[in-house]
């Protein structure tokens, strides 16, 4: 090196210098820490991953995201409507076909308000129109437990719409109109009735399946949970209403032991979208604690009892 | 013998003959067990199975936990008649079976097997008398013995 580009520390005063030495040092330290910063910031907490996780099994185990027996949350189940076809999607961490690469935010946002990455809507049987009710401190956890999922690379199968125009001025007017829209709590009810208002209103969206529908495909929220017999998959769903000729009339212990266990207290045991949402895929209804199944239940005493008989 | 290699042979396929004549009529005039409705014979053995199953769960909160056994070992018997009560096709309007049974036959049997293993589960932990471990098996039995099947080939109750 050239004298002239020489840097005579001997020039710069002690206590400058022990400065210098020590911001150096400080700098080389804080550079070393960087990464266990940035994972600390990226790596969710145990306890923020196992709520996620409860809040996952809350919500049915989400498998309308998983086929039957098939990878967790690699999506690829297909759902007819009246639209058309659509398959759900893969949310698993894989960065090229998953939701690695979105930001909590993104996620979060797909969720509640069905919008993707370039503000395309999603087809609502996603029921983003329930989501909207989770609380933020829910979701949170949720994503954090996705993110938690081992990754599969398999590419989203594309919906097929066969109705012009769906998408574009069919769906966004349909949700203007008629999509029921829930009210996010401030936090998440911990206990009573509006733990289990909570639940089976958002979380667990219990609605989607139990409401009947009208012509337009909203649920019939004027007749809150009393059955479909034109459900998902060709079902036929209860009522679950307190109606005592047509409704759910089991006692509220029984309804909390059926969400644990399936089993009916007639000896029968739960089957079809009942039986999977109990079971669920890495978590589901059965995971519940007794006082969350216990919720359910009171709330469902509460709702007002609706006379419709479902099938025969 | 060799003198009479026609006779021989008419004697075999006489004695055959017999066998299967015999074996014919005494499967005719066998007890029957069946009604012939095959539909209706396999809902009272569903339904014979969740009186079993109701019963093993009042003796459990009863604290009766041996007597569970016998519950538990009609359902494993039940367990083996059933595929055999699906025939192909078998589907009427009375009937909740879904075509995927015999779309995945293989599948079903497992299924059926998968029920008379844990009702054998059942029975074994039940005689003895751990209330815990009966308990243990109790809790998940309705989903993975009845559940497993329940869900992907039945369509569910309306009520």
């Amino acid at each position: 090196m050239p004298d002239a580009m020489r840097f005579d520390t001997s020039l710069i005063p002690a206590r400058l210098r022990a400065s210098v030495i020590g911001a150096i040092a400080l700098f080389c330290w804080a550079g070393l820490s960087l990464p266990s910063v940035a994972e600390s910031a990226t790596a969710p907490l145990p306890d923020l991953v196992a709520h996620g996780k409860y809040v996952f099994g809350a919500a049915g185990g989400c498998g309308c995201h998983t086929e039957p027996k098939r990878t967790l949350n690699a999506g690829g189940r297909k759902y007819d409507g009246p639209f058309g076809t659509v398959y759900s999607t893969n949310i698993t961490p894989d960065r090229q076909t998953g939701i690695g690469a979105w930001t909590d935010e993104q996620i979060i946002t797909a969720i509640r308000l069905g919008r993707r990455l370039n503000g395309e809507r999603l087809i609502p049987v996603h029921p983003y129109t329930v989501f909207n009710g989770m609380a933020a401190e829910d979701l949170r956890a949720l994503v954090a437990y996705l993110r938690t999922v081992p990754p599969v690379n398999r590419p989203n199968q594309p919906k097929k719409i066969t109705v012009p125009l769906f998408e574009s001025v069919f769906l966004p007017a349909w949700l203007a109109a008629f999509a029921p829209k829930e009210t996010p709590p401030a936090s998440a009810p911990t206990s009573g009735l509006a733990r289990g208002e909570y639940l089976v209103r958002a979380v667990s969206h219990c609605g989607e399946c139990h409401t009947p529908r009208g012509v337009t495909q909203a649920t019939d929220n004027s007749r809150f949970l009393a059955g479909n017999p034109n459900g998902p998959e060709n079902s036929r769903v209860p009522n679950i209403t307190p109606d005592k000729d047509t409704g759910l009339t089991w006692s509220e212990e029984e309804i909390a032991e059926y969400l644990e266990t399936g089993n009916k207290p007639d000896g029968d045991v739960a089957g079809g979208l009942m039986g999977e949402v109990i079971e669920g895929t890495s978590a589901g209804y059965k995971d519940l604690t007794k006082a969350d199944r216990l919720a359910i239940a009171r709330y469902l005493k509460t709702v007002p009892p609706i006379r419709n008989k479902i099938g025969k | 013998m060799k003198r009479y290699p026609n006779l021989r042979t008419a004697i075999v396929i006489g004695c055959l003959a017999t066998l299967v004549v015999i074996r014919f009529a005494a499967a005719q005039s066998g007890p029957k067990v069946m009604s012939g409705d095959v539909v209706a014979d396999r809902q009272r053995l569903m339904k014979l199975n969740g009186a079993s199953w109701a019963d093993a769960q009042t003796k459990f909160k009863a604290g009766n936990i041996e007597a569970i056994a016998v519950n538990a070992e009609t359902m494993a018997v039940l367990a083996q008649h059933i595929p055999a009560l699906f025939p192909q096709g078998s589907l009427t309007e009375k009937s909740n079976a879904k075509p995927e049974i015999w779309q995945k036959w293989a599948e079903f049997e497992s299924a059926a097997k998968n029920m008379q293993v844990w009702a054998e589960k059942l029975r074994d932990t039940a005689k003895t008398k751990d209330a815990a471990a009966t308990e243990a098996v109790i809790k998940d039995f309705g989903r993975q013995a009845c559940g497993s099947c329940h869900t992907p080939f039945r369509v569910p109750p309306r009520t």
